[in-house]
């Protein structure tokens, strides 16, 4: 698929002038502040309705004003779509998803167009709380299987209830309550398992056709289970809470049994990263027979350019690329082929030339 | 400012499921509009159905008279229990007219987050029917979310040990869903395609 343009209006620094791009590769220069990675978080936000920089969408949007408007021309399968969402700031946070001008619902909504996002932010797939991890998992599931998303809301739905019914101290249902939670909490797992197979395969691969001097990476996905369930369940009626479940379910990365976070150096961990996100975006396409678009944020000099340069020059035509950088011998590094050249200064496009 | 006698009957309005302040004040000033008589006869309307319908005191369905129509309908199938949530969830089922069998209401499923628990519904005078008389098939059409689900497991277990054969609604619909909203062909498929559970 291909973001042919996009318009912005009261997104952070954005001005509200339509952006056109370049169909495989669009670099965005700029110097510091100028509005580089809004211009990427403004397309993640027409794709996914968040941002990979903050929890809070609040934040996305310009100050003192009421709301924020994103819209976008797409080309899928040569059928242009037009997409736009618009969020209200306040309290309220009104949100609302359009495909060619329809109000559409959220599961129809992210369907019409993927993206992946890598940026440095995104080492707390290493290094933070399993949480972390386990969004990340989750994320690649509903990229290849959206029905997955139906799944997750009904597991979060059974363990609120589950654990409202421990912490309520009367377990006359409890019964009823695990038989439903092991359904869903299955759900969860079986997708979860196969998609980790899937993507630690994809990046093994990866990792050995670019010669990649750390080999020995190991993903292993480790479902929080129970082998004991009475007795599990006698310390969750103790604990009155659930003490098993896709809830503490976590993925390690480990060299030589060792946790990578702790192994690795900063450019290390960034370069692993992005090789994950290069296998999400493999098997993406494997599943659907076209690319999703790719955001490479702020990308830093500390990156293995040679890998990066032929990660690139792999991938498949017709994937987009937006990427920023600020760092000279990167911006280098990326305009091997046929490319965009986007300047921006204060939220505006002030420059776009392209080179072949 | 909205005359109290005005605002007081808008209040009330939104006290309805479903009524937002907006609709509740167009009611509200729709009814005054009319003439008095009209007014007169959906108060007295409220009233009758108010001090005339009760619960069945066999199937907890909304009724004038005890047992309710349903439970005294001698073209119907005493030996099947269709059970819901809600006595509205009845015709829902009815509409299918592939349903001749009873109903029993449990009048909500359980919530543990609501503080709905097996005391606060019907599944005790379920199993006094069950075991009282000579029933065949017990069919559980509680909603196809969460809560209606751990509900629907929460009375096949205590049915169990009764030895009455118990069936679902096979649901085509995602999991979420509301019996309300379900059309005549995918209840009517539902019923048909039911399993035991
Ligand atoms: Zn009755």
């Amino acid at each position: 698929m291909i973001l042919a343009s996009v318009t912005a209006n009261n997104f952070r620094n954005l001005e509200p002038d339509p952006i056109t791009f370049h169909a495989q590769t669009n670099l965005v220069v700029g110097r510091n502040g100028q509005g580089k990675t809004n211009l990427l978080e403004a397309i993640y936000f027409l794709a996914t309705t968040k941002s990979f920089r903050t929890p809070r969408l609040a934040n996305v949007v310009r100050f003192e004003q009421p709301s924020v408007f994103v819209s976008g021309a797409l080309q899928r399968q040569r059928i242009e779509k037009a997409l736009s969402i618009g969020v209200e700031a306040a309290e309220s946070r009104r949100r609302v998803l359009m495909v060619n001008e329809e109000s559409v619902s959220l599961h129809d909504y992210l369907a019409a167009m993927s993206v992946f996002a890598y940026s440095a932010a995104r080492l707390e797939i290493l290094r933070g709380a399993p949480e972390e991890r386990r969004r990340f998992l989750d994320r690649g599931v509903a990229s290849i299987n959206p029905a997955y998303l139906q799944d997750l809301i009904r597991y979060a739905r059974v363990l609120r209830q589950r654990n409202a019914l421990l912490q309520s101290g009367s377990h006359g249902s409890l019964e009823a309550w695990d038989a439903e939670f092991a359904i869903s909490a299955a759900a969860v797992q079986r997708a979860r398992a196969a998609y980790a197979d899937e993507l630690s395969a994809a990046f093994a691969e990866i990792v050995a056709r670019h010669g990649y001097h750390i080999r020995d990476l190991r993903m292993t996905y480790r479902p929080s289970g129970v082998d004991d369930p009475a007795r599990v369940r006698r310390l969750e009626i103790r604990a009155r809470t659930s003490l098993a479940g896709p809830q503490r379910d976590n993925i390690e990365f480990a060299i030589d049994g060792r946790n990578a976070a702790e192994v690795l150096s900063g450019g290390e961990q960034k370069m692993i990263v992005l090789l994950l996100k290069f296998a999400k975006l493999e098997l993406f396409r494997r599943r659907h027979g076209e690319s999703a678009l790719f955001l490479l944020d702020d990308l830093d000099a500390e990156l293995d350019l040679e890998i990066l340069q032929n990660l690139l020059t792999r991938l498949p035509s017709e994937t987009q690329l937006f990427a920023t950088s600020a760092k000279e011998p990167v911006v280098g590094a990326l305009q091997s082929g046929p490319h965009r050249r986007l300047v921006i200064e204060k939220g505006r496009v002030i420059d776009s030339r392209d080179f072949s | 400012m909205t005359a109290p006698p005005l605002a007081n009957l808008i209040n009330e309005f939104t006290k309805l499921p479903g009524v937002g302040g907006k609709s509740a004040a167009r009611l509200a000033y729709a009814i005054l509009k009319r003439p008095a008589a009209e007014a007169e006869a959906l108060a007295a309307a409220i009233l009758e159905v108010k001090a005339k319908i009760f619960r069945c005191s066999t199937c907890n369905n909304m009724t004038d008279v005890d047992p309710c129509a349903i439970c005294t309908d001698a073209r119907r199938d005493p030996s099947l229990i269709c059970v819901v949530e809600e006595a509205f969830n009845i015709p829902t089922i009815e509409q299918t007219r592939d349903y001749k069998g009873m109903f029993h209401v449990l009048l909500g499923a359980l919530s543990p987050l609501k503080g709905v628990g097996p005391q606060d519904i019907d599944v005790a005078g379920l199993v006094r029917r069950v075991r009282s008389g000579s029933i065949r098939e017990v069919i559980i059409a509680t909603n196809p979310n969460v809560e209606g689900e751990a509900t629907a497991l929460y009375i096949a277990q205590q049915l169990r040990p009764l030895g009455v054969r118990t069936t679902r609604l096979a649901f085509g619909l995602p999991v979420g869903g509301d019996l309300e909203y379900a059309d005549q062909v995918t209840m009517a498929k539902a019923l048909e395609g039911r399993r035991e559970i």
